[in-house]
């Protein structure tokens, strides 16, 4: 390979990569915002028994879980405005199929957390004469929160990379002012190794706190 | 009148049936030791005492009060005023770990009872003083041993200022060094005037702390009486087998 290197492109496209790249941050961000509080809702409707609730809950999880969530992203893109007749952007929509991807896998991190809190403690409060509610709110949230914590943070980032993918419905995120550089500079490999590198260098510190933050939640909800 | 009454009590797990018409009385200054084979009901007995159990016929009076009215299918009466005069202390998961030593004693003070926080705050303090627990105040249940875990356990159920407390195998999961502490805990307790029931293992603790122990058998009181009688001079010959094995396996 006797390829040379040129990086004056990369270097001059550099401010319209971070416009693309705070288009890609406010994604993630509003996607995050519905996957917690969604994803949280889910998780106790889940939990409520009631067949109602649980039958159409359950479908939505299992249907964003067992779809790549490209199409998830493709169908709202272009079925939604048919089917429904509403004419959001392709950054709202973007964003929605992101929440609603990120919500069913939270859902499901909650509701692992919530199950998992040792039966002894309802009784715990029970003796201490505490309600139901309050046990709940008190005694069982907390710690499904914190045990839930790493999980939650590892599906955050994901949709972070996964956010990518809205740039096949023109968003112009990051991947995508990183092809049309490319394109324009006929520079493939400088600009989109620029590209992976900001992924990268987003991801891995937030990557690397989560092992910190599970071991911590670990040490402390060990008993 | 006796300070507890269980009258004929009923409790069954499904079709298995562990009390079919269970008697038991207690005096106010007494402190009722438990013993009997794994899985002769004692831990039942306290949940029942508790609350934490659907009883299926038979009834429980504490104090003045009628507090539990046992009724088949689910419906059993219970006074839950008379179940907040009742405190209790479990083998496992005792402490709720991510809340300190402090906030562990005042949640139900402050978010049940309505406490002030800074009252719930002075008198938590007031008990891990006595307890010799004051600098683990703002500790994390996982910052603490086994021991202090337990005795924190205790100051917790008595800041509700209980009138009756129980204690199932609280010693049971701890390493030996660590089960003199809370023993001692409770002798405190016991030498305040509190009220127990107690299930143990320690027949050394059993012999002196009790002030009855009682030996049950598959569902039955076989014989009650004073420790010293009891481990003494047994009268029924399934109590004296019972003790035999159990001394003979502590060596
Ligand atoms: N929640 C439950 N469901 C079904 N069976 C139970 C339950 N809890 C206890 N048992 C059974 O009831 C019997 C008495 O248990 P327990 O009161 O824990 O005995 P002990 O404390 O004397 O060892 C045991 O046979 C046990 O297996
Ligand atoms: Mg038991």
């Amino acid at each position: 390979m006797n390829y040379e290197f040129n990086w004056f492109y990369v270097k001059k496209a550099l401010p319209q990569l971070m416009d693309g790249l705070m288009v890609t941050l406010q994604l993630t961000l509003w996607a995050n915002i519905i996957g917690l509080v969604l994803g949280f809702i889910v998780a106790i409707g889940m939990l409520s028994k009631i067949r109602m609730i649980v039958w159409p809950l359950t479908a939505y999880i299992e249907f964003f879980r067992c779809t790549p969530a490209l199409i998830q992203l493709v169908w709202f893109f272009f079925c939604v405005p048919i089917l429904f007749n509403v004419w959001w952007s392709a950054e709202f929509m973007g964003m929605l199929a992101l929440g609603l991807n990120l919500a069913a896998f939270n859902a499901e991190a909650y509701r692992a957390a919530i199950q998992a809190i040792p039966h002894a403690h309802t009784d715990a409060s029970t003796a201490l004469g505490l309600n139901v509610l309050q046990r709940i709110i008190y005694v069982i949230l907390p710690q499904a929160l914190i045990l839930a914590l790493p999980v939650l943070i590892t599906n955050g980032i994901g949709i972070f990379q996964q956010s990518a993918l809205v740039a096949l419905i023109s968003v112009q995120d990051l991947m995508y002012e990183g092809r049309y550089i490319a394109t324009q500079t006929f520079r493939p490999i400088e600009t989109l190794t620029t590209v992976a590198l900001i992924y990268f260098a987003v991801s891995f510190p937030v990557s690397q706190a989560v092992t910190l933050v599970e071991r911590r939640t670990k040490r402390l909800l060990a008993s | 009148m006796a300070f507890v009454e269980i009258d004929g009590l009923i409790k069954r797990y499904g079709t298995l049936s562990i009390f079919e018409g269970f008697d038991l009385n207690m005096g106010s200054t007494d402190r009722l030791v438990l013993i009997g084979p794994s899985g002769c009901g004692k831990s039942t007995l306290l949940r029942c005492m508790m609350g934490l159990e659907d009883i299926a016929g038979g009834t429980i009076r504490l104090g003045d009060d009628d507090y539990i009215d046992g009724a088949p299918n689910g419906k059993m009466k219970l006074n839950r005023q008379v179940q907040k005069e009742v405190g209790m202390v479990f083998q496992h998961y005792t402490l709720f770990p991510h809340l300190s030593v402090l906030g562990n004693l005042c949640l139900a003070p402050v978010r049940s009872r309505g406490i002030k926080k800074s009252e719930a705050r002075d008198k938590a303090l007031g008990l891990l003083e006595r307890f010799g627990l004051a600098d683990r105040a703002n500790f994390y249940p996982s910052q603490l041993s086994g021991g202090q875990k337990q005795r924190v356990a205790i100051a917790r159920a008595l800041m509700l200022d209980p009138k009756l407390m129980l204690f199932d195998e609280v010693t049971s999961a701890l390493d030996p060094e660590l089960v003199v502490e809370v023993e001692n805990t409770m002798m405190e307790l016991a030498e305040a005037g509190m009220p127990m029931m107690i299930v143990t293992h320690d027949m050394h603790f059993a012999r002196n702390i009790a002030t009855q122990v009682v030996f049950q058998e598959r569902g039955k009181v076989i014989e009650a009486a004073p420790p010293k009688d009891l481990f003494g001079n047994p009268q029924q010959d399934r109590t004296r087998d019972f003790l035999r094995n159990v001394l003979h396996i502590e060596g």
